[in-house]
């Protein structure tokens, strides 16, 4: 793991990965497994105690586990969605923990396809933002409607390689950005860690452009 | 298939004359599906019509023909109902059209596209109709909701800024001022004067990011009551946020937040330090002639005393350098002292403690300080008047809140209001942030999360001085608690029920610290994060 939140061990902000010194928190990480055979829920709900499942509300088991502490969503077709994490690898730590509780319970599961699907993550630029004059110049990718949530939406599109003649094309990647007046900035939609950092660091000098100056 | 009753044949031949059906091999007449004929005459027994055909084509009454009946009359119902033009209405109706594809729609997500496509379509013609009077008028949902069609309906047609313009809050000023029930019985020039000032203050609101991030309503509602006040109009807030569809608290957030930045921009008066939230009102029309002075002044213009312009008072430096103070110069009655004690009490004011401090006006330079005679004796005349007022009235009452000021009423207007200001006219925001009106503010939020970060270092340096005591006792001084507390002065906001004890927070902070988390990382305050990174971590190698 490179860095977790801010810089783990303390070690000083590296520069050439964040340019404008400010690292983003990760706040919550979404990520997928496949658990490679049907489950009983309804088994699954009466043996394990840490589960609930209430099939009219929604058809699947929510369990949780305290460290990492994450909640899974555990499907009958065998499909896991885990959530709450905040590294990859306690994301990762939590489903196979998910997995293994499964397996105990009776169930001939694998631990398959795993894949982190969203990371959530925040920072504060520490300065205040003009986000009309953002939301002008950036009419293209940006949303602000001040009338429906407060802050300015940016929808950046993020560069990705040329796929080779044998490779499917993957979908465009899209990370979001909530940008608030105070400074604050929630970045979400990358699957991961890099591209989270790398639309922040993208942003960040659209940000001071439209920075507020404080004047004393 | 239908077979022959009588045969089991699968062919059939329709009677040309009388249209009933026989098998076509053994001539027999089938009991279904025939003509019955009608005896009796017209008195006699009739059958129930039963539809069958209104999924054809061709067909009156066929299921698309009805439903795009019953959209386009619900389209024009709610136009109505919105009080949209017959104009505006066929604009709904085309951009719903051209949405569906001409299918148009029912159910009731229906209602909300129509809403949708209302606000759309008026947003598009620069004309004022906020979501919250939509989401009242259509009912059934919530501004999110309807929020979210929008939004599908705005990337559906692809309108972009220039011909899809941002909201426009003084648009829905001046519709609230032209239409609101308590504005209607103001005569032109007076409305005129309040349609300009409200533009002013809203332009300011832009400028001091009051309205950024921010619904508009709640301002527009504030802007409404501060200048109904200023112009002696009795309207009470909480009218006007129901008209407005705006919430009451919000609103009266917004107008304290108004009277909070005109505090600031007074404070470039000689008296501003004693302007408060609870006088600003009464000092406003100073406040708003100096905003409006300086908006009309060149930024990169001679700076004079009270930030860079004058107030174009004429001379009064006698009265200031007068040592007997300026109070004792006004030709006043007999009950001067017992108004001064009055106002002393009421206000804390500073205006009248010449006598004993010489001129605390807080300027340096009083030289250059210009105030005109007519200036200050509009000053007490004002606090006189008022001191009248609480006499009779036995103090007054607040009209923001439930309860109205009785017969305080402010000089009038057009002494000192002038409406030239570029900013009592419809501004771009650049236009507006190069104008100066006599303060810079800095957003809310923003300050609201300097004071946290602020708490927050002062809980972690109290945290490592507790740490610092329990690990070298030698160190700790004894008795000398009130270094490890958090000071009040952080506190101002929350008063907490158990004073300076240490609180979850501070054993969080704690935690973080003897964890060797960074104090950059703790005064974010996502202790959650930090937590589970740092402390929780056992699991992850």
């Amino acid at each position: 793991m490179e860095e977790q939140g801010g810089s783990e061990d303390n070690e000083p902000v590296d520069l050439s990965i964040h340019p404008s010194g400010i690292v983003p928190t990760i706040h919550n990480i979404v990520s997928t497994a496949f658990l490679g055979c049907k489950l009983d829920l309804k088994q699954i709900v009466l043996q394990a105690r840490n589960a609930e499942y209430n099939p009219k509300r929604f058809a699947a088991v929510i369990m949780r586990i305290t460290e990492p502490k994450t909640t899974a969503l555990i499907f009958a077709s065998g499909n896991m969605v885990c959530t709450g994490a905040k590294s990859e690898e306690q994301s990762k730590l939590a489903a196979r923990k998910y997995a293994r509780i499964i397996q105990k319970l009776g169930f001939a599961v694998k631990f398959q396809r795993f894949e982190i699907r969203n990371i959530v993550a925040s920072c504060d630029v520490k300065f205040p933002i003009r986000l009309e004059g953002l939301a002008y110049s950036h009419g293209a990718f940006s949303s602000y409607e001040p009338e429906i949530f407060p802050g300015l939406i940016y929808r950046m599109k993020m560069e990705q390689k040329e796929p080779q003649e044998s490779e499917v094309p993957k979908k465009k990647k899209n990370v979001v950005l909530l940008i608030f007046v105070s400074g604050k900035i929630v970045i979400t939609g990358a699957k991961v860690r890099e591209d989270t950092y790398k639309a922040f660091e993208n942003m960040y000098p659209v940000l001071t452009e439209f920075r507020k100056v404080q004047q004393q | 298939m239908p077979v022959c009753s009588n045969c089991r044949g699968k062919t059939f031949i329709r009677d040309d004359v009388t249209e009933n059906l026989s098998c076509s091999t053994c001539g027999k007449l089938q009991e279904y599906d025939n003509y019955v004929h009608q005896y009796g005459g017209v008195s006699g027994p009739t059958g129930t019509f039963v539809s069958v055909g209104t999924t054809g084509s061709g067909n009156v009454y066929s299921y698309k023909e009805t439903k795009v009946y019953e959209a386009l009359k619900f389209i024009e119902s709610m136009s109505l109902r919105l009080g949209l033009s017959t104009a505006e209405a066929d604009a709904v109706k085309a951009m719903a059209r051209e949405v569906t594809v001409g299918e148009y729609g029912q159910g009731n997500w229906f209602n909300i596209f129509v809403g949708a496509c209302a606000y759309v379509a008026m947003r598009r013609d620069n004309k004022p109709l906020p979501i919250a009077e939509v989401v009242s008028v259509i009912g059934g949902t919530d501004v999110y909701e309807l929020g979210r069609m929008i939004m599908r309906v705005v990337n559906f047609l692809d309108l972009k800024k220039p011909e899809f313009p941002e909201f426009d809050i003084v648009n829905l000023f001046e519709r609230m001022l032209r239409n609101f029930c308590s504005f209607e019985g103001i005569e032109g020039d007076k409305r005129e004067r309040m349609r300009k000032q409200g533009i002013f203050l809203l332009n300011c609101a832009k400028k001091w990011f009051l309205t950024t991030g921010r619904r508009p309503l709640p301002m527009v509602a504030a802007v409404l009551a501060l200048v109904a006040e200023l112009n002696g109009v009795g309207v009470r807030i909480e009218d006007l946020a129901k008209e407005i569809h705006a919430v009451v608290h919000t609103c009266k957030l917004r107008y304290r937040e108004l009277l909070e930045a005109l505090v600031k921009v007074a404070q470039a008066l000689p008296w501003g330090k004693d302007v408060t939230v609870k006088n600003v009102i009464k000092n406003a029309p100073f406040v708003i002639q100096y905003m409006e002075r300086k908006s009309m002044s060149e930024p990169s213009g001679k700076k004079d005393l009270v930030g860079g312009i004058c107030l174009d008072l004429g001379n009064v430096r006698e009265y200031l350098r007068n040592d007997s103070g300026y109070a004792s110069d006004f030709c006043f009655e007999d009950d001067f002292d017992t108004e001064m004690d009055n106002l002393k009490l009421s206000h804390e004011s500073r205006y009248f403690e010449v006598e004993d401090g010489g001129c605390k006006l807080g300027v340096e330079d009083m030289d250059s300080l210009k105030l005109s005679h007519e200036c200050l004796s509009m000053i007490y005349s004002k606090f006189s008047d008022e001191v009248d007022n609480v006499k009779s009235s036995k103090g007054f009452e607040e009209v923001r809140g439930t309860k109205k000021r009785q017969g305080f009423a402010l000089h009038a207007c057009a002494e000192w209001w002038n409406g030239q200001s570029e900013m009592s006219k419809r501004l771009l925001l650049k236009e507006i942030l190069e104008k100066d009106v006599g303060l810079d503010a800095i957003p809310p939020s923003f300050v609201n999360g300097c004071v946290a970060v602020k708490r927050r270092k002062e809980k972690i340096n109290a945290a490592k001085q507790r740490i610092d005591r329990i690990m070298c006792p030698s160190n700790a001084r004894s008795g000398d608690s009130s270094d490890i507390c958090i000071s009040e002065e952080v506190h101002t906001r929350k008063k907490r029920k158990r004073g300076r004890g240490i609180d979850w927070e501070d054993l969080i902070i704690e935690t973080l610290l003897l964890h060797k988390v960074k104090e950059e990382e703790i005064e974010k305050g996502w202790y959650n994060v930090l937590l589970e990174l740092y402390v929780f971590n056992s699991g992850v190698v």
